[in-house]
């Protein structure tokens, strides 16, 4: 039996980080009895080790839930909880393609932030019916009337009409499900007419293969049925479909406006395009659904196999985890000093770090990672025109007419209290002030424009640590700017170390040349040889350390006969020889590449 | 003919290098330790007859003269020991007085280590050792007048830095025929692995190492961290550096017999619960049995000589490591001398790598 379209609601909840999204939907599913009360988790949908080890949320989930109003009537709510970190809003609008209302949290003591401004644009972009709601009322330091100054004056929705809130506490819960069931509209689209699903999301399953994650936006999908991929024509028979309760269950068919899954026997892990239209073979539809932007990465940086792992279980990996989360881009990438390898795009830093880490963890892999850098526009002399994504392809110095660096803009809401402090470390970072709009008397806005390569770096860190996790960020691309940039070489006894070249502004060469250069020093053991370490721009020595030559390498004692117990540990200490990289006739240990990611001259000095 | 090593697992004062197993001596337990070693003793199984004895530990110096007595008995109950045996024992400068030295030879102790460490109350009080300066030249000129085989252990790598150069002279005073210098080394988990970060500079580390050797040249630099007069290198642990048979008493004694190398419990109730339980007990392959030998022969000055490998294993030393050795030598970290392969002092010095190459 369908649900008739009137009794489905599709919503997800929005905010900035850590307002307590995922905190919220546990009481949906503890109020819908979705989940088993003994097994019960805080934070439940953040299933991934990473969430939970960090406590964030990375994917956006989504749950099918079965909910009776207090008139008697049953409905089936499919909640999508999503991330509320900056890097992962691309989690946040595949998400939102797949609702018609979304919840938009607020900290009752935080107020308005960043993101919260961000996701509620994207919400309203998107036409999403938004329930602003005040989170954490229960908290000493919560401020609702602030609150709902902020939902009304700086993101211009009804702060009346505001819920209050305590996730934690479980009040309101109900109430926002009877807004949630009065106030969004139920999904629109005909049962009868071809059939479209929308693919939001989809998973590498090693028992049953692709997971795909599908919305459907007309027509019906059923068991048995073969479909069509509208972006390559590709058909497949349906082996099995359900919906997430959250846990998987299988069912006959998911009609108009219903949220799931579909598994087909997909081989190819390619033919899954996230953003994609299925459809129905027999009787397809003309004309796709709109899709996804793609999305451009900021950041960028070298991933290669290490260790135990060879290239093609990287790609392997990569192919899978693509399938999962289509914000990162990877395209093959080889270096001198680490092999054949991939280079990588991200939108961010966080998100870059999470993507190395679910690829160790997930597909159990040893990766060297090189310096993060953002793309560069290169105009040659010959009047060529380049993108750089990698350090190492930029041309020599005399061949260039001119560097461009991409720009954001960064809308940094921040107390006034550390204002000061905000506009120090973004003039620091080459910022040009843009404008201040005070939100009221305590809070403000803060409008720069920088260079992006310096907002990757550490500038999220040193943000959150100068305004003690106050001052939130949130940026968009503007355009490119010349710049007086410069490449960056590292050199190993006068062999230059592909991997490990940067490109940096001109000012700064030397400094960050140092940091790099006495942090290998501290990184390279002692060798047969003495390696010299430089920093060089073009053809400049700017920076030299050495490494001596060791002199010593010697377990003194014996340990009262512990002789077996020594050749094992010259055995590790062989098998972790094994795993440096060779730079001609330098050993560099791989933690050296890994550790020298943190170009943040401060805490060296 | 085995070596029988007991590991004696007290010390009045707990030096935070320390990374033996070792408790304070104090109650009840002494005795019951007592009684552990002893049973432990009488259900060894292995050969009889022993050819040295050695008091390790821990600081056997601070057993009572019945608590040795008990432990002797039991020993020469168990093993015949030769009449030529050397029988070894440990003491701290505390605990050296004329009568405890005059006790332990009527033992039967015939060569005695005194755990000197440093002659510099400074270096003394960096180490956390419980005597003084003072204590250790008294108690090395109490040993030298009982025993003709005695020798001192020195730690260096200590702070003041250079307390090394006072040391080393004072210890050239007193004349031992026996030597020990070890490194000071900063191990996981006493203590000392928090303050790491203060270990001496490697370059500092052999300058160290190599005034020893300078000072002592009068001994043989016999082993990586061991000078001896001629006659006086240590019987016992030369066992340990030819990968000879041994079996450790005690808790978390080693023992190898038979090619298999194994350790007692080593937590004080386990082991008194089940002595001479194990804790591991490894079947050593052959290639392995090799590399080990190959490895330990290597930290002797005397080396290793082509004809012992195969009178030892059958197998010829060239094939089964003359590309490695070959490196080694032309590193010079080992010198082939008429098919005798010895460590230089480089080898010395970087004595692990000479490991890692033959581990290839
Ligand atoms: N006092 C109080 N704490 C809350 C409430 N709701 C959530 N929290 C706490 O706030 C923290 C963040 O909660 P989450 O639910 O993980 O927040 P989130 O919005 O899902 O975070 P991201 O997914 O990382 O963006 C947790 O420590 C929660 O226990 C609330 O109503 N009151
Ligand atoms: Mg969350």
């Amino acid at each position: 039996m369908a649900t008739p379209l009137d009794r489905i609601r599709n919503f997800c909840i929005i905010a900035h980080i850590d307002h307590g999204k995922s905190t919220l939907a546990d009481r949906f599913l503890q109020l819908t009895g979705a989940v088993d009360e003994r097994n019960f988790q805080d934070q439940s949908l953040d299933t991934m080790e990473l969430e939970r080890e960090r406590g964030i949320t990375i994917k956006s989930v989504s749950v099918r839930l079965t909910y009776t109003a207090d008139d008697g009537t049953e409905y089936v709510l499919n909640l999508i909880d999503t991330p509320g970190h900056v890097d992962f809003s691309y989690e946040v609008s595949r998400s939102m393609a797949a609702c018609e209302g979304a919840l938009l949290l607020v900290d009752a003591a935080q107020g308005v932030e960043a993101q919260t401004l961000a996701n509620a644009y994207k919400a309203i972009e998107q036409d999403l019916e938004i329930i602003p709601v005040i989170n954490k009322i229960d908290l000493p330091s919560a401020d609702v009337d602030m609150a709902r100054r902020q939902i009304e004056e700086v993101v211009g929705l009804d702060g009346d009409s505001a819920i209050l809130a305590s996730a934690k506490e479980g009040i309101g819960t109900q109430e926002i499900i009877e807004a949630i069931i009065g106030r969004v509209p139920p999904p629109k689209g005909n049962r009868d007419a071809p059939l479209k699903a929308l693919i939001f999301d989809a998973v590498y399953d090693t028992y049953r293969g692709v997971v795909i994650h599908t919305r459907v936006k007309q027509g019906r999908m059923r068991k048995g049925m073969t479909i069509k991929m509208m972006s390559n024509g590709l058909q497949y028979d349906v082996n099995e479909l359900g919906v997430f309760t959250p846990a998987i269950k299988p069912a006959e068919s998911l009609e108009t406006g219903e949220v799931g899954y579909v598994i087909c026997s997909i081989k190819t892990l390619k033919a899954t395009k996230i953003g994609d239209t299925i459809t129905d073979v027999a009787n397809p539809a003309p004309h796709p659904l709109p899709g996804y932007q793609e999305v451009n990465p900021l950041v960028f940086c070298g991933l290669y196999p290490a260790g135990e792992t060879d290239y093609e279980e990287l790609r392997d990996a990569l192919e899978r985890l693509q399938l999962n989360d289509g914000s990162f881009q990877y395209t093959p990438d080889s270096s001198d000093a680490l092999g054949l390898g991939f280079r990588l795009g991200f939108l961010g830093l966080l998100h870059m770090e999470i993507i190395q880490e679910r690829l160790e963890r997930e597909f159990d892999l040893t990766l060297v990672t090189t310096i993060p850098n953002v793309g560069y526009r290169v105009l040659k002399s010959s009047g060529e025109e380049m993108i750089i994504e990698n350090a190492s392809q930029m041309p020599a110095p005399n061949e260039i007419e001119r560097i461009e660096e991409p720009y954001i803009e960064a809308e940094i809401i921040t107390p006034t209290a550390f204002l000061g402090a905000v506009c120090d470390l973004c003039k620091d970072k080459r910022g040009i002030h843009v404008r201040i709009d005070y939100i009221d008397n305590n809070r403000c806005m803060v409008f720069y424009q920088l260079p992006l390569a310096e907002v990757v770096m550490d500038f999220y860190d040193r943000l959150k640590t100068i305004s003690r996790g106050y001052a939130s960020l949130e940026y968009r691309l503007l355009d490119n700017r010349p710049g007086k940039l410069v490449r960056l070489d590292i050199l190993l006894n006068g062999e230059p170390v592909d991997a490990l070249s940067t490109i940096v502004h001109r000012d700064r060469a030397e400094q960050i040349g140092r940091t790099l250069a006495s942090r290998l020093q501290r990184l390279i053991p002692r060798q047969q040889y003495e390696v010299a370490i430089q920093a060089a721009v073009g053809n400049k020595i700017i920076v030299r350390e050495t490494v001596k030559a060791m002199r010593k390498n010697v377990t003194a004692k014996c340990y009262g006969g512990d002789i077996t117990r020594k050749r094992k540990l010259l055995e590790r200490q062989k098998e972790g020889k094994k795993r440096m990289k060779q730079v001609g006739r330098v050993e560099v240990p791989q933690e050296a590449f890994m550790a020298l990611l943190q170009v943040d001259g401060d805490r060296d000095k | 003919m085995i070596g029988v090593y007991l590991h004696i697992p007290f010390c009045r004062l707990l030096c935070p290098y320390c990374d033996f197993v070792k408790r304070p001596y104090k109650g009840a337990a002494p005795d019951r330790f007592v009684d552990a070693l002893v049973t432990e003793i009488e259900r060894f199984e292995g050969p009889r007859e022993a050819c040295s004895v050695f008091f390790g530990g821990g600081t056997p110096s601070v057993l009572t003269r019945e608590e040795l007595e008990r432990i002797f008995s039991a020993l020469r109950q168990r093993f015949t020991v030769a009449p030529d045996a050397e029988i070894g024992f440990e003491a701290n400068p505390d605990d050296i007085t004329p009568e405890a030295l005059a006790a332990w030879r009527e033992l039967g102790i015939n060569r005695l280590s005194v755990g000197v460490q440093s002659f510099d109350d400074g270096a003394l009080t960096y180490l956390g050792r419980a005597h003084g300066a003072k204590a250790a030249h008294q108690a090395c000129e109490w040993t030298a007048e009982a025993f003709s085989n005695w020798g001192m252990d020195l730690i260096f790598g200590a702070y003041p830095v250079e307390s090394w150069g006072r040391t080393l002279a004072a210890c050239r005073a007193h004349a031992p025929p026996h030597i020990s210098t070890y490194g000071l080394s900063y191990e996981p988990k006493p203590p000392f692995a928090k303050r790491a970060r203060e270990a001496v500079d490697d370059d500092v580390y052999i300058a160290q190492y190599e005034a020893a050797h300078t000072a002592f040249e009068n001994h043989l630099h016999y082993e990586v961290s061991n000078f001896a007069l001629p006659g006086y290198e240590s019987q016992h642990n030369l066992l340990y550096w030819r990968n000879a048979e041994y079996a450790g008493f005690g808790p978390g004694a080693y023992s190898f017999l038979d090619g298999i190398r194994s350790r007692n419990l080593s937590r004080f109730r386990d082991y008194e619960r089940d002595p001479g339980g194990k804790s591991e007990a490894l079947k050593l392959t052959p290639s392995e049995i090799r590399v080990e030998t190959v490895i330990q022969h290597l930290r002797l000055r005397e080396g290793l000589e082509k004809r012992v490998y195969v009178e030892r294993f059958g197998r010829s030393l060239e094939a089964d490591y003359g590309e490695a050795i070959r490196g080694l030598v032309q590193r010079g970290l080992l010198e082939d001398e008429d098919g005798c392969m010895r460590p230089t002092l480089k080898g010395f010095e970087q004595n692990s790598e000479i490991g890692l190459a033959l581990l290839g």
